[in-house]
């Protein structure tokens, strides 16, 4: 989900830490409280208290052509024979810069207006905030 | 504080004992910088002042509220608020806590000693894909003709290769996933499933976990991680606030 990494913890194990604490990308802070937490009723009227609050809207990105014509690139480009040990570095290395890294073609897309600051920051932090929503995303069925 | 008879927001990031002390320089989202409590009987509110002059939901109100909150669940239970929880002073006791007391209290037994680890896994992608191929003799087939063809006659086969590519992506996440979560399940508590975003994603699972276990969770989740390498990348986030583990039934 996220494109950042950090590694922190045990250091050179097989997976991937990331410590909490805020501290870590902000497509990890969205991911992991919003809309996570104990709601209460109360919270509702804030407009009583005269506080304007960003809302936080979550776009629906329907799995597009655009992902299906990646994916077709990624697989089309890849070589088969790689590991039975035909020797074609020029293949290989076009096959590395064609794996589709990083485009998040997510389903959900929190809008980067809801995040304020972060509009500021460039596409590629605003790709670090799309995040599925709760419901299994299912639309390009329909 | 200061008293005023003007309204007076506050914010509240969560519910903790009376008893907790909160950890040393907490920085809050609004202008006084700080963190408090309001204390009702047996709980208390952890609150600060809100932002003024700006809308609140800024990339830095986002971070302070998960930073309070995950301090905190460092060394004590801790329910999280969904942000942003803005509510007046006074209602904090008169409408949060007084009248919530038992229902807080019941969430805070469960969270006692536990901590919130969300685990993420996504597909090599290239590893992947070669499993797809050669498990599959329709997509392997339509391959090889978009290879045989000139690219610009090749448009509708190379969509409806991708979208073959990402179905069969879907499917075998589903399974791996019940098994990465099964081979876990055993050293948490909870677990919650969160959806998926893109087709290479293959698990989004947090886990409530004892902190007495939490090594032995760990260890697991490296170990799960080592057998996948090359294939699936894991990634763990945590410990963290049990922001997953608040839902009530």
């Amino acid at each position: 989900m996220s494109v950042t990494t950090q590694r922190g913890g045990a250091g050179n194990g097989a997976v991937e830490r990331a410590p909490g604490g805020g501290s870590s990308s902000l497509a990890d802070v969205v991911a992991l409280i919003l809309d996570k937490g104990l709601v209460i009723d109360i919270f509702v009227r804030v407009s009583l208290v005269g506080i304007e609050i960003l809302t936080i809207d979550a776009r629906i990105v329907v799995a597009s052509v655009d992902t299906y014509l990646r994916f077709a690139e990624a697989t089309n480009r890849l070589d088969l024979y790689e590991k039975g040990g035909k020797d074609l570095p020029e293949l290989v290395q076009s096959i590395t810069e064609g794996g589709a890294k990083g485009k998040t073609t997510g389903v959900i897309e929190a809008a980067a207006d809801a995040v304020g600051d972060m509009l500021a920051r460039g596409r590629e932090e605003r790709e670090e905030v799309r995040r599925p929503v709760r419901q299994r995303p299912r639309e390009r069925q329909e | 504080m200061m008293e005023t008879d003007a309204v007076k927001p506050t914010y509240v990031y969560g519910l903790m004992r009376a008893d907790t002390t909160l950890p040393e320089g907490l920085a809050g989202l609004g202008p006084s910088g700080r963190v408090t409590t309001i204390v009702h009987g047996p709980l208390a509110a952890i609150v600060s002042d809100v932002p003024v002059g700006r809308p609140l939901g800024m990339r830095g109100d986002l971070v302070a509220h998960e930073t309070v909150l995950d301090a905190v669940a460092g060394r004590a239970a801790v329910v999280p608020m969904r942000f942003p929880a803005v509510v007046e002073e006074h209602a904090v006791v008169d409408e949060l806590l007084a009248p919530n007391e038992d229902r807080f209290l019941t969430l805070l037994d469960g969270l006692e000693n536990r901590i919130q680890f969300t685990l993420t896994g996504r597909y090599e992608q290239d590893a992947v894909l070669r499993e797809i191929l050669e498990g599959d003799p329709e997509i392997a087939g339509l391959r090889e003709k978009i290879r045989s063809l000139p690219e610009d006659a090749t448009y509708y086969h190379r969509v409806r290769l991708g979208e073959l590519v990402v179905q069969a992506l879907e499917d075998r996440r589903d399974v791996e996933a019940a098994d990465i979560v099964d081979r876990l399940g055993p050293f948490a508590v909870t677990i919650a499933s969160n959806p998926l975003g893109a087709p290479e994603d293959v698990v989004n699972t947090a886990f409530l976990v004892e902190r007495k276990r939490r090594r032995e969770f760990e260890d697991a989740v490296e170990s799960v991680g080592k057998a996948l390498a090359g294939r699936i990348r894991l990634r763990l986030l945590g410990p963290v606030a049990p922001y997953d583990f608040v839902d009530e039934e």
